[in-house]
């Protein structure tokens, strides 16, 4: 096997498992909307509501 | 070799194809994202990867617009499908995704025969979160093609307020990815509250994450299938 063959079985190799990782990813981390945004959202056409809706109130402890 | 450049490697790859399937999409022209000169050697592998990765929408310009394949392209789609297949205990969307492949192939390349046509186990969707859902839905986002008929489809269109949903928090999250794959799925299913503002929300997802080419790809493939443009 040449220097070249070996390298590219490798290469074929590490991309098997590299595939599998791309097709199966984890879920990215949230990065929340800072106030710029959130004003962006609220002029963007007005027409989507549902994200500036208040969140749930969480019930009280106690 | 470094394994650790691998990777980023075959990132930079899925989105320069993805890149030409956007440009395609646009156009009407062909994805030439198969480079068919890339079919050999290390760039070979690497192209043939990205192909894997991109999975059944690196043919999508000649699924929704009916522009039919140029050969070369069928070939190292092919190839891509036949060099890669899932590993055993694979994941359910690597399986997915190459089942969606096979199909696609079937569809544009009637003359493959590969064997039986039977679906992967979709089990693993039922009675999972809303959450989990839309993240499995929008990593198979490649399925939400207009006349598709499979058991994931089939799980979708029964929860349309759960993706819904999920298009929701992932736009909060700021994870367009996402949020494009689930706004894709919401063209095409039925249910979906009109409250959602789905045209404004992809605008949106669109502004916010469309230099994204994964993004466009699933922005473009929902405005098109929203249009009817495959009709």
């Amino acid at each position: 096997m040449s220097p070249t063959e070996k390298f590219t079985e490798e290469l074929t190799g590490i991309q098997s498992a590299d595939i599998e990782a791309a097709l199966d990813p984890a879920e990215a981390d949230g990065i929340y909307r800072d106030s710029r945004e959130c004003a962006a959202l609220a002029l963007f056409k007005g027409g989507f509501g549902l994200l500036l809706s208040p969140p749930t109130p969480r019930p009280k402890k106690g | 070799m470094e394994q650790s450049g691998t990777s980023p490697l075959l990132q930079g790859a899925v989105q320069d194809l993805a890149s030409g399937v956007v440009s395609a999409l646009r156009s009407g022209d062909h994805a030439r994202a198969a480079a068919p000169a890339a079919a050999d050697g290390e760039a070979g592998g690497l192209a043939l990867a990205a192909v894997r990765v991109l999975g059944a929408d690196a043919l999508l310009p000649a699924t929704l617009l009916r522009t039919p394949p140029l050969p070369d392209e069928l070939a190292v789609f092919r190839k891509a499908v036949e060099a890669f297949p899932p590993g055993a205990g694979a994941a359910p969307t690597v399986v997915w995704s190459h089942w969606a492949m096979r199909r696609t192939l079937r569809r544009l390349d009637p003359g493959h025969a590969d064997g039986p046509d039977e679906e992967p186990d979709a089990a693993w969707l039922e009675d999972t979160t809303w959450q989990l859902l839309t993240h499995q839905l929008g990593v198979l986002a490649a399925l939400a093609v207009p006349g598709e008929d499979c058991a994931v489809t089939r799980a979708a269109g029964r929860r349309p307020v759960d993706v819904a949903r999920g298009f929701v928090r992932a736009v909060r999250r700021r994870d367009w990815r996402q949020a494009a794959g689930a706004g894709r799925w919401l063209t095409l299913l039925e249910g979906v509250p009109q409250t959602l503002g789905l045209e404004n929300g992809l605008d949106f997802v669109e502004l916010m994450g469309g230099q994204d080419p994964l993004v466009a790809l699933q922005v473009r493939a929902a405005r098109l299938t929203r249009a009817g443009a495959f009709v």
